[in-house]
């Protein structure tokens, strides 16, 4: 370690090797060490030749020494970043080049190139997006003038949906990372009288009044909005009602149903083989196009791959290298056996279906059709639920 | 005693360099203060048979891929070996390295 250290240090310093000839080579040697010439590596290479190395201050202190012990001193070889420099000095354009090259890299990475925004699922991004570039965040910002904290605070007051918001500058990117707020559930309060209506359409399996005045039957059917439960519980001999919190469940046979058409014959579309590539450099938003094709074919998908010129993963430089691959398509039609179209319609149909059942309730049946219409048929998938419709309005409310 | 005053003059001297303390060896020793800066013996440091490192020597007598004399405080350091090689060499210390077979120390002049 002590060894690689040293060697980088002779490497930034600069160092020379050089070949002393002569008789009395440890007498030379023992002139540099007493005048502070450092040398290092001494090696024999036969009776009267030795190499070694020296410093470049060293090297123009080892004149006179030489002289005295009557020793030859020859070059070998200059080593190290000083001679580096030299060969370059006087390529202005290149240091000119260099320099600028650093400081473009550090005024590009003090500016916001992109923002990611993770961990929102209704609010929208380009949503967030606006808000945050309301209060400064955005790309292209100067980013030692956000200030994080406060963007924080304010995007929280701004929008009620979030429930947390972290805002994270790392580089040249962005991190902002949100947690939505759940709605809360519309509760009417235990003291305040309420009826108990239907949520949907169906066709009552079973009720429960716990408190209240059950307004319909079992095997009626409701409509949405109809009153289930009843919290006006009218007095006898009274023209007048007795109002209360009404409570219970109310099982009702729901029905949802989804139609897919069946597709008996299959396009396919197949990619040929061809391919022409189109390349283009983006800076910030201006557009160089490196390689540009002329001929198009007729038939083609397109795909676009961009690459961000990026160090590490948080500076991102408005460098971009945009590909477009075009390529050659055509298309192919092929029939379909009619038993396995009709089946995969079948089960699209039902996870169509499927995906609108809500929490709780139970599958209690499945029924599918096919119906022929003109030309198309069609699945038709029916799931028949059994679930608690109910829910509280308010007596007077709304 | 057949040998001459001069040489038993100096041999003298060394015996009573080498078995009789002197004043300032006792008050190093009491102060414990590093002896090789004090009273300019070298320090030699040796890992395994490759390295060498010797602080506070005088100058190189002889250097040769084979042998290298060294005169120090402690007289003449004779090191012999195989494709010996001074890596660093300033004016307090020399390090070598190379396959060392033998270490003499003979007494100067």
């Amino acid at each position: 370690m002590k060894l690689l250290l040293f060697r980088v240090w002779n490497y930034l310093r600069g160092y020379v090797i050089i070949i002393v000839e002569g008789f009395f080579i440890e007498k030379f040697i023992n002139i540099c060490a007493r005048r502070n010439i450092f040398l290092w590596d001494i090696r024999m290479q036969n009776e009267r030749l030795v190499t070694m190395r020296t410093t470049i201050k060293g090297f123009k202190k080892m004149r006179p020494a030489a002289r005295k012990a009557g020793c030859k001193v020859r070059l070998l070889k200059k080593t190290g970043l000083p001679f580096v420099f030299n060969r370059y000095r006087r390529r202005k354009a290149f240091f000119a080049g260099a320099v600028l090259f650093i400081v473009l890299i550090n005024l590009l990475a003090s500016f916001v190139w992109s923002i990611e925004i993770t961990g929102n699922k209704e609010l929208q991004t380009e949503f967030i997006e606006d808000a945050l570039s309301r209060h400064g965040i955005k790309a292209g910002a100067f980013k030692y003038r956000i200030d994080t904290d406060s963007a924080v605070d304010k995007m929280m007051m701004e929008i009620g949906k979030l429930a947390w918001i972290s805002i994270n500058l790392k580089g040249t990117k962005v991190r902002v990372e949100v947690r939505e707020r759940r709605d809360l559930p519309q509760i009417v309060p235990r003291h305040v009288p309420c009826d108990i209506i239907a949520q949907k359409d169906g066709i009552i399996t079973q009720i429960v009044a716990k408190a209240g005045m059950e307004a319909v039957k079992e095997g009626d059917t409701v409509k949405k909005g109809q009153v289930l439960i009843s919290g006006s519980i009218p007095v006898k001999g009274s023209d007048k009602s007795r109002l209360v919190h009404a409570m219970g469940t109310v099982n009702a046979r729901t029905w949802y149903e989804e139609e897919v058409p069946v597709i008996l014959t299959k396009t396919e579309r197949i990619r040929t083989g061809k391919v022409i590539r189109d390349s283009s450099l983006i800076l910030f938003s201006w557009k160089l196009n490196i390689v540009r094709s002329k001929n198009r074919f007729k038939d083609y998908t397109s795909e676009e791959s961009r690459k961000k010129l990026t160090i590490g993963d948080n500076l991102v430089f408005p460098v971009e290298w945009e590909t477009i691959s075009y390529y050659e398509e055509k298309t192919v039609e092929a029939n379909i056996n009619e038993e396995d179209a009709k089946k995969k319609a079948a089960d699209e149909a039902y996870e169509k279906a499927l995906e609108q059942v809500p929490e709780g309730a139970i599958v209690a049946g499945e029924n599918v059709v096919f119906i022929q219409d003109n030309d198309v048929l069609t699945a038709r998938v029916t799931l028949e639920c059994i679930e608690d419709i109910g829910m509280s309005r308010q007596i007077g409310g709304n | 005693m057949a040998k001459s005053n001069a040489k038993r003059k100096n041999k003298s001297e060394q015996n009573k360099a080498d078995n009789k303390k002197g004043f300032k060896e006792k008050f190093t020793e009491l102060l414990e203060l590093p002896k090789e800066l004090v009273l300019d013996r070298p320090k030699l440091t040796m890992i395994g048979r490759n390295d060498m490192m010797i602080e506070n020597y005088k100058t190189v007598l002889e250097y040769g891929s084979g042998r290298l004399r060294v005169k120090t405080g402690s007289g003449i350091l004779r090191i012999t070996g195989d494709s010996l090689m001074i890596r660093e060499i300033s004016s307090e210390d020399i390090i070598i390295s190379g396959t060392i077979h033998t270490l003499e120390f003979t007494d100067a002049g």
